[in-house]
Formats: C-alpha cells, sequence, structure tokens
C-alpha cells in the first residue's frame, strides 16, 4: 500500500479512552493538498472561509495546495474518479458532508481502488452538514465542545496542518436498483431522515440547526412500518476480502451480504417489531454537529452502530432523547423506546409506501436496502494526539 | 356562494374542485360529516358556521395537539371564535390533503404556529408549540431550563437576520430538509 511505503510510523500514538495506542501515521512532508470547495455550500460562505482562514493555516505551515471549485453536483466525484493520484499526497473537503461522499464514491469507481482509497481524507467544515468534522473534532478533543462552526473550522485545519491520520470504516450499501454506494457517516430512515438540501432560494440562509426541524416533525409525528434485520458485532474484525473479476481488477466482496431477494443469514438477528419512529445506522460519533448521535463511536472500530426507536413513543419523550443528544446523554435517559446494537451488517426493508432514506444525508431510492461495514480500508485525516492543546489555547 | 347542508349543488361542487386541492370524492365526504355536526334546525340556514367546541369532536381533529390553532387559523369568523363555515372546512381539509404542495403546507404550518398572529416565530410562540407537543401534565412538559436550553438553540441558528425571531421563510427552509413532511402534514376524513 502506497501509504505504508512513504508514511513514517508517529512516534506518539493516540492514546484511546479505553486506555489502548491507536496506529497512526504521518503523511510526508511536504504534503501537497486538493482543496475542494463547494462554492454553494453553507450560506455560500465556503470561499470566504476558505480565504480567510484556510489558506493562511496552509501557507503558515508550509502546506503546498491547489483549490478545486466545485461547478456541479457530481463533478467532485467524476474528477475524483480520474485524476492522477501519484500527484497528491491527501484530498481535502471544505464544504459540508455531501462533498465528501461525492469523494469516496468517486474513489471506489476507480479500478486502482484499492491504493486510490488509501489516500488521506480531510474535512473542513463550511456546508450545512458538518458531521464528520464535529466527529473527528470529538476523536482529537474528547471534553473540548465548540460554539461555532468557525470554532470547528480552525480546529480541524489546525489538525490538517500537523498531518496525522487514521484509519477509516467505510459501510457499502446495497440499494435494491443494485446500486452499490459506499457510506462514511451515516443511513438514516423515518424520523432522523433530514436532507442536507443546499435549495437554490435558501442558499443563503446557512446550517440550520436539527431541532426547529424536530419539533415540526413531532408535530406531525408518524409511524413508519418496515422489517429491520442484522448481523451483532460479535465476530472477530473480518479483513478486507476481493475477488477477482477474471482480469486485473479486484473486487471488493460484502460477504457478510446475500443477495437482497434472499432471506437473511441464521445468524443475523430480525428485530420482532415493525412499527417504527425512526433507524439510525451511523459510524462516526456525531451526526450534526449539535447530535452526538453514537457516544464511544470511533471511525475505525470497525462497527455500525444502529439505533432504532419503536412505535409507541410519547412526543414529550422522543423530544427529551433529542435534547439529550446534544450532550450524548440519550442513552441514560432509560427509554425503553429506543435501542441500541453495534452491528457488522444490517438490513431495512420499508413497508410504508411513501418515506425516505437518507445515505450520509443525501436522499437515496426509497425501498430495501443492506450495509456492511468494511474496516478501516479508508484512511481519514486529520487525527492528533490528545497530548496536543486545543486551538483555542494557541491561537496568539 | 351559499351552500346549505342539505344540499350541495352540481355547480357548487365544480368550483370547489376547482378552487381547493379536494377531488370530488373528498368534498362530498366533507359535506356529509360536516352535516353530522349540525342540528335539524341548522342544515337549512345558509352559510352556517359551526363552533370550534363543536367543530373540535371530529375524531380526526380531536387528538390532534394543534386542533384549537387550526381552526383559528382558518376561520372566516369576525370574531375570532375559531368557528367553521362548509367553505372555511374545505380550505382547512384542502390545505391538510394529499395534493397540496410543500409552499402550501408550510404556509399553514406557520400561521398555525404563530400563536400570537403576528406573522413571525418569536420566543413566545416556540414555547407555546413545544408545549402543545410536551402534553399537559407536570411530568411530561419540559423544564424551564429544558425549555430555555431549546428555544435559545433554535433561534441561534434559525434566526439569520438575528432579529430575534423566525419568519417565514427561515421556516420554510428548515421544512425543506425534510421532505417527508409533506405526506407526514396531513388530515384525510
Amino acid at each position: 500500500m502506497r501509504a505504508e511505503s512513504e508514511c513514517v510510523k508517529c512516534e506518539s500514538q493516540i492514546v484511546e479512552p479505553g486506555g489502548g495506542p491507536r496506529d497512526t501515521f504521518k503523511v510526508r512532508r511536504p504534503c501537497r493538498v486538493m482543496i475542494l470547495v463547494n462554492p454553494n455550500s453553507g450560506r455560500g460562505q465556503a470561499l470566504q472561509l476558505f480565504s480567510g482562514h484556510v489558506q493562511t493555516m496552509l501557507t503558515e505551515a508550509s502546506v503546498p495546495y491547489k483549490l478545486v471549485i466545485t461547478e456541479a453536483k457530481n463533478h467532485a466525484r467524476e474528477l475524483v474518479r480520474k485524476v492522477d493520484l501519484t500527484q497528491w499526497d491527501a484530498l481535502v473537503i471544505l464544504s459540508g458532508d455531501g462533498l465528501l461522499f461525492e469523494v469516496i464514491n468517486g474513489l471506489m469507481d476507480r479500478e486502482d481502488w484499492q491504493q486510490a482509497i488509501q489516500t488521506p481524507l480531510g474535512i473542513l467544515p463550511g456546508g450545512s452538514g458538518n458531521a464528520l468534522a464535529a466527529s473527528v473534532h470529538h476523536y482529537s478533543f474528547p471534553s473540548a465542545g465548540f460554539s461555532q462552526t468557525k470554532e470547528l473550522l480552525l480546529s480541524c485545519g489546525f489538525m490538517l496542518c500537523k498531518g496525522l491520520v487514521g484509519s477509516m470504516d467505510l459501510v457499502s450499501v446495497h440499494l435494491s436498483s443494485r446500486q452499490r454506494l459506499f457510506s462514511f457517516l451515516s443511513i438514516a430512515w423515518g424520523f432522523v431522515a433530514d436532507v442536507d438540501v443546499e435549495s437554490e432560494k435558501y442558499r443563503h440562509v446557512g446550517p440550520i440547526r436539527f431541532l426547529m426541524g424536530t419539533l415540526v416533525r413531532l408535530a406531525t409525528l408518524r409511524v413508519y412500518q418496515g422489517r429491520l434485520a442484522y448481523l451483532p458485532n460479535t465476530i472477530s474484525k473480518t479483513s478486507v476480502e476481493t475477488q477477482s473479476d477474471g482480469n486485473t481488477k479486484a473486487l471488493l466482496l460484502d460477504s457478510l451480504l446475500p443477495s437482497l431477494d434472499e432471506p437473511v443469514p441464521e445468524s443475523w438477528t430480525v428485530v420482532k417489531e415493525e412499527d417504527f419512529v425512526l433507524v439510525l445506522a451511523i459510524y462516526q460519533s456525531h451526526l450534526a454537529e449539535d447530535l452526538w448521535a453514537a457516544p464511544g463511536a470511533l471511525p475505525d472500530d470497525g462497527a455500525i452502530h444502529l439505533f432504532y426507536v419503536v412505535a409507541g413513543i410519547s412526543r414529550p419523550a422522543l423530544l427529551r432523547l433529542f435534547l439529550a443528544m446534544e450532550k450524548g446523554g440519550h442513552l441514560d435517559c432509560g427509554c425503553p423506546y429506543l435501542v441500541y446494537e453495534k452491528v457488522k451488517a444490517f438490513r431495512l426493508e420499508p413497508l410504508t409506501p411513501q418515506g425516505m432514506i437518507a445515505v450520509d444525508g443525501e436522499t437515496v431510492e426509497y425501498g430495501p436496502l443492506q450495509a456492511q461495514v468494511h474496516p478501516g480500508i479508508g484512511l481519514l485525516a486529520p487525527m492528533c494526539p490528545t497530548s496536543l492543546p486545543p486551538p483555542s489555547l494557541c491561537r496568539s | 356562494m351559499g351552500t346549505t347542508a342539505s344540499q350541495l349543488g352540481k355547480d357548487t361542487l365544480s368550483e370547489y374542485q376547482e378552487l381547493t386541492f379536494l377531488t370530488k370524492q373528498e368534498i362530498l365526504l366533507a359535506h356529509k360529516r360536516f352535516s353530522e355536526l349540525l342540528t335539524k334546525d341548522e342544515k337549512d340556514i345558509p352559510n352556517i358556521r359551526i363552533s370550534l367546541e363543536r367543530i373540535l369532536t371530529l375524531p380526526e381533529l380531536k387528538s390532534n395537539p394543534f386542533r384549537k390553532r387550526i381552526c383559528h387559523v382558518f376561520s372566516t369568523s369576525e370574531h375570532k371564535d375559531g368557528s367553521l363555515t362548509f367553505e372555511d372546512f374545505l380550505d382547512l381539509l384542502s390545505a391538510f390533503s394529499d395534493s397540496a404542495t410543500m409552499e402550501i403546507k408550510s404556509h399553514y404550518a406557520f400561521r398555525i404556529f404563530d400563536f400570537d398572529d403576528d406573522g413571525t416565530l418569536d420566543s413566545d410562540d416556540l414555547q407555546k408549540l413545544v408545549n402543545c407537543l410536551t402534553g399537559e401534565t407536570d411530568e411530561t412538559r419540559l423544564t424551564p431550563e429544558e425549555m430555555r436550553q431549546l428555544i435559545t438553540n433554535i433561534l441561534e441558528e434559525s434566526d439569520i437576520d438575528k432579529d430575534g425571531t423566525v419568519n417565514l421563510s427561515e421556516f420554510q427552509h428548515v421544512i425543506s430538509r425534510s421532505p417527508d413532511f409533506v405526506s407526514s402534514f396531513k388530515i384525510v376524513l
């Protein structure tokens, strides 16, 4: 793997809350970085955020970079699919989570996906969905909060300049149209499926906190029928499995998943309830800047954190869950309608005819889907030893 | 246009179809259900108004946390008492029907949540909104601290022009992020 041959293992390792160290690698210096920006992202301020803060940081840290301004949906995906990756040491996205989704899927579209997906990916918040940036900040500074996107931006920018990377799980998602997508953040159905819509008219409005949308959804609370089944995370970490397609291309196998039209394997648990308020699969810690959905989740813990809320929960109880989620306290609410399982794979078959499914905040076709985790196949930058102080103390 | 409860003329029916999002069947069903709420004497009075209390006996409204606000918003009564004529009732059902657009539904949702009818959602409106959702008992209501946190967060992020309130376009942007709002925001007889 290119990353290993060119990287130097970091002397100081990140110490996890559980005590065990995590492996990190230092990206070679000088680190050439391609920065992708969606100019329409988050109030149309992404470019300003770049020239106002990020550019200065990169220059001061002597990081050579190229700025690419994306022009349309899928522009980034197409570009990444074709770019000569030997020229770049990291791809950084200054935007919301939607642009990273395009980059990851562009890398996985490539023939050389196995090397391509080892390109360190960085995220700087600039859009309306900054879940990954919030998660990354949390992994490195678990006790430091932040109150504004700008603080988050400085924090992530600071870490990027230090140049450390860590491995990242990706989740392979199968839709009934036989389409396969790769996801880095979440799959949501029901109450939570909030879409990162960069609506033309309201582009200037920016990150609307989840809470207003939560209230409106509570006002029109509905139940979604569906079937849910999962493979619990009790087996040991799976390795990346590939299969030759007869030529030179190696295909990434989703060995845990049968065909969507076949029943789930016996080793899977089938949820007996079929009336849900929400189903959320998340593999980072944060679902939004202020929604700490999976306390304890790590980007490379090899698990999908599956949450579901069954029908019968009252409006006040559901509201309390979301209020508690801001500080990650929803699991302590003692709510009998909320279930949390760590899984390796799951299948969701919605039965309610009208509804929405969002993968990484983007709507996908509504229908049966299944997903499995591929532990550690991506590289996430920045990661930072917890011994470094948070950026606010460094600013002078 | 006048309508008595005893008949719904063909021309009137067509006009209603044109003016609302409702189908012919939906209008006829609405007419039937509205008439069932009237006394024998009332059935021949054109443009009769039904009081708020009586409208709220309808099962479709009875358990809706915003039932009173809904009636107030659609009422054309000069006394602002939430009473509805048949045409008010049709307007209500039209806005909540399957065919009504996102713009219409979010517009009415905004008006329903605007408890003081001043055209914006301020801190008081939001508090009343939350209280409707959290119910009547002390156990289910938010604590003052929880309420304060919630309202502050909403205003902080939704209130772009920092005037302390959420206006219609800010509200509609929130709605646009949940496309299943249209299918959830429904009252069907």
